[in-house]
């Protein structure tokens, strides 16, 4: 079994549903985010369109964070999440500085590594993860990719040509997929980014040093 | 390449989360400056005993006290920058040998052994040859502990900075550089002018290369990938260009200058000044480097 989760862009019309079932299932702390999704402007007035890219952990066969990880709090579990234990976590940041993705942060309150780990909690009771099932539009879509039957693997099917993965230049395999994305929305640095675009709070820097 | 991208989508981020904060600061920057002292010095330290071991006997105690010195705060700066300092020993007791945070742990709890195994001949049993003996084995095992953070910085994939092979490079010349200053500081007017000159030498070859080689990955370094690009405008009119600049002349441009005349005056006196400030310009080089490429959004 390989989980995997594709996110259709075209169908995400950022209603932040996803963001706030994985905060309160996973009692996210405020400040950090497992998943969020960030909305760009692309265009000049009146030819203007916003973009909205949910991003969370991208759960990498071949995973940085894994790799760098001391003391194996970041590990993979038979289903092919990459979990995390927070009791083993020394809090050394390596996987933070490993992320390709910035997918990892500091829990501010447990001073361990945090990440979305696909509800891999739910998944073991057979539930899907929180923000699938808040998803008001199914844009979301999380499933077997080693099953061909399975909605994630009949999606990729339909939609050849049009799938990506953030980064690939990376090699890390990211089982995390993208329809309907392109450079604005999968590339970090396409894309103008000031300081101080928050809504809903005012930090201008993520508290995600701890201690420093 | 980015102000490209940027101008043809005019895209801009109208909502997301702040901007990430640095994770790595100052602590691991003296863990990495510490380092380079403590493993150095042992280097340096095994060139004039082989070379000159008439004349450099005295320099074995000091020697092999300024490594247990400095590499106990590098152990010391890597344990507080631990958000779980007080599980420092799962690394011992739960190792992922994939990851070379474990590895350096390792090769630097070894190395410690031996360097304390050389104050006790030295101090404890006068047993000279034993030190000489074990000062093999801690040079060969100061190589890899000196190494071990170029491999750790290549293991951050995302920071595309780091991912040169240079940095293995940068790493021994910090070494070799922050050893010979040390040791010039430790000798003092005790070395002859020859050992004075070798030292100097040391220094100066240092100096010179580690300068070429920021250089070169300064201008040449934004062919490899867009990320090091966007990363290197930081230190190229970003905020971080004049701490960048003065750590280049600090480090490497004045030591090298001052070692120059030393050598073509045949007079020896500045040397400590281009210690010093070899010294004090490392820090800062390894702190702007060591931050730029987490000042860079990941997603």
């Amino acid at each position: 079994m390989q989980l995997g989760f594709l996110v259709d862009l075209r169908l995400c019309m950022g209603c932040k549903g996803c963001e706030i079932a994985c905060k309160v299932e996973n009692e996210v702390p405020l400040s950090t985010w497992r998943l969020r999704v960030k909305y760009v402007d692309v265009g000049s007035f009146p030819e203007t369109k916003r973009t909205f890219t949910p991003l969370r952990c991208n759960h990498c066969a071949n995973a940085p964070c894994e790799r760098i990880c001391p003391v194996s709090a970041l590990h993979y579990i038979e289903n092919g999440i990459v979990n995390i234990d927070k009791d083993r976590c020394i809090g050394c940041a390596g996987c933070v500085m490993a992320c390709p993705y910035g997918a990892i942060y500091i829990d501010p309150q447990t001073q361990t590594a945090d990440k979305c780990t696909y509800c891999a909690h739910r998944i073991a009771s057979a539930m899907m993860p929180s923000c699938v099932v808040a998803c008001p539009v199914e844009a979301n879509i999380f499933g077997d990719l080693d099953d061909p039957m399975s909605n994630i693997s009949k999606y990729i099917q339909e939609h050849q040509g049009n799938v990506q993965v953030r980064k690939p230049e990376k090699g890390t395999d990211p089982h995390h997929f993208y329809v309907g994305g392109g450079n604005v929305t999968l590339n970090p640095l396409a894309s103008f980014r000031g300081e101080g675009h928050n809504l809903f709070n005012n930090l201008t820097h993520l508290p995600v040093g701890g201690h420093h | 390449m980015a102000h490209e991208i940027i101008a043809a989508t005019n895209a801009v981020v109208t909502l997301d989360v702040a901007l990430p904060g640095i994770v790595w600061g100052w602590i691991i920057t003296m863990n990495m400056w510490a380092k380079s002292i403590g493993t150095g010095i042992i280097f340096i330290a095994f060139y004039l005993l082989k070379k000159y071991p008439e004349q450099t006997g005295f320099i074995r105690l000091p020697s092999v006290v300024i490594s247990i010195v400095f590499i106990h705060l590098f152990l010391f700066f890597t344990v507080i920058d631990l958000h779980q300092m007080f599980r420092f020993w799962h690394i011992f007791f739960y190792p992922h040998m994939t990851s070379m945070i474990t590895i350096g742990a390792w090769l630097a709890t070894g190395f410690v052994g031996i360097i304390l195994a050389m104050a006790y001949f030295l101090y404890m049993k006068k047993d000279e040859a034993m030190y000489d003996k074990l000062l093999v084995y801690g040079v060969v095992l100061a190589v890899p502990v000196t190494l071990y953070t170029a491999g750790l910085m290549a293991q951050s994939t995302a920071r595309e900075l780091w991912q040169m092979p240079t940095e293995s490079i940068q790493m021994m010349l910090a070494a070799f550089l922050a050893g010979s200053a040390t040791m010039l500081l430790v000798g003092g007017n005790k070395f002859s002018d020859t050992i004075k000159k070798d030292l100097a030498l040391i220094l100066g070859f240092s100096a010179g290369t580690a300068f070429i080689m920021y250089m070169l990955e300064l201008f040449f370094g934004p062919m490899k990938a867009e990320e090091v690009i966007a990363t290197l405008e930081f230190v190229k009119g970003g905020e971080y260009t004049f701490m960048f600049w003065l750590g280049q002349i600090v480090a490497f441009l004045i030591p090298m200058a001052l070692v120059c005349k030393s050598i073509k005056d045949k007079s020896y006196y500045l040397l400590k000044i281009a210690a010093v400030s070899a010294l004090v310009g490392l820090w800062i080089t390894k702190h702007v480097w060591l931050v730029i490429p987490q000042l860079l959004n990941m997603s």
